[in-house]
């Protein structure tokens, strides 16, 4: 059993008060963007090859007061599984990866992830040491657990088993510089911080 | 480790934190190995090892968006696996990035493996217009916070590449 992929998006954005998110590519991008067309608060990270989580936990371990969701694909999951050891050598409180598992490349036409049908995120998540690893197939499931699973502070591994979707979603239309000036400005409103202008 | 070695990975350090910088992301290669571990012992810096020298990339870039500097260590053929993180993430998005990167494969270098990476190296950071500085001698490494200041000036990424003799504390 999966889940639609824009219900369980419509769904976390419902509970979706002020964390940051960054996006992967594909359809994790398209959905949120269609969804919320958010231009602030979320950093629309294309097509970085499993960069996602990482380039997210940058963002958390310099703003310990702000939570963070990263979206990756199983696609770019596959690509840099070792990501999570450095998840959890971080291990970093506000940080919850969002691994969403629609068993294809989202952002190329669907073509099948040869080896998903024997690969559990899941486990793999937990043999590298994460302690809070949750999987779902169900929406009605994943609303049941959020508050333990998302809400609850710590560093968390969630799988979304999804539906793949079966049509192209296109994600926001800016260029990285835009991406950039209006997330970090949002940063520096929300935290007090100069990012831009300022030198070492 | 040598008395030598462990001098210049001690100068290095302190350029790094004069240059502000509190977050150090590093995969070893065997000439930055000594600095790594300073690196690991030292209070001013949080260390995070990373699985490949990609997410280093990842790593500091995000930390773009915090007070915190970062610096990514690593070697020369690490850096040239980092080549497309590099062009989508800091070149699309304008982002700033420092690298410490030793140079191997360069003339001095006894490890055949390297030597294809550093016959192109510097080359591929000039194809994709990446501003570095090679840095010889130990009286250089005072370039490293100018090095790194540049990056935030810049926009996009720079390096420091650190050749065998000033890492092994010869000159």
């Amino acid at each position: 059993m999966t889940m639609n992929l824009h219900d369980t998006f419509a769904y976390m954005v419902s509970r979706w008060t002020d964390e940051l998110v960054v996006t992967s590519a594909g359809h994790s991008s398209g959905t949120w963007w269609d969804l919320t067309h958010d231009r602030d608060k979320v950093f629309y990270l294309t097509a970085s090859m499993s960069l996602s989580s990482m380039f997210a936990s940058g963002i958390a371990v310099g703003n310990p007061g702000v939570n963070v969701w990263a979206m990756s694909g199983d696609g770019a999951f596959v690509m840099n599984p070792g990501m999570l050891f450095v998840e959890r050598k971080m291990n970093l409180p506000n940080l919850t990866h969002f691994m969403v598992s629609n068993r294809c490349y989202g952002s190329t036409e669907e073509v099948d992830i040869a080896f998903s049908e024997h690969a559990d995120y899941a486990t793999l998540a937990r043999g590298a040491g994460i302690d809070r690893v949750y999987s779902f197939n169900s929406l009605e499931e994943f609303k049941d657990q959020f508050d333990e699973a998302v809400i609850a502070e710590g560093h968390t591994f969630i799988v979304l088993n999804v539906e793949r979707v079966g049509k192209e979603v296109r994600t926001a239309s800016m260029d990285g510089p835009e991406v950039k000036f209006r997330f970090g400005r949002y940063v520096e409103e929300r935290t007090g911080q100069t990012i831009f202008n300022v030198l070492p | 480790m040598t008395l030598e070695r462990r001098e210049v990975s001690n100068i290095i350090v302190n350029q790094l934190a004069e240059s502000e910088i509190s977050l150090v992301a590093s995969l070893p290669d065997d000439w930055v190995a000594d600095l790594i571990k300073v690196v690991e012992i030292d209070d001013r810096f949080i260390h995070v090892p990373v699985n490949r020298e990609e997410s280093a990339v990842g790593l500091c870039s995000g930390t773009y968006f915090s007070k915190t500097y970062s610096a990514a260590v690593m070697g020369a053929s690490g850096m040239l696996t980092c080549i497309y993180a590099i062009t989508k993430i800091n070149y699309t998005y304008e982002i700033p990035m420092f690298f410490l990167v030793s140079m191997r494969g360069a003339i001095g270098d006894t490890a055949k493996y390297q030597i294809s990476n550093g016959i192109y190296f510097l080359d591929v950071l000039d194809t994709i217009g990446f501003p570095y500085k090679v840095i010889e001698s130990r009286e250089q490494l005072v370039e490293i916070p100018r090095v790194h200041r540049h990056s935030r000036v810049y926009s996009r990424p720079s390096a420091v590449i650190l050749s065998r003799e000033v890492l092994n504390g010869e000159t």
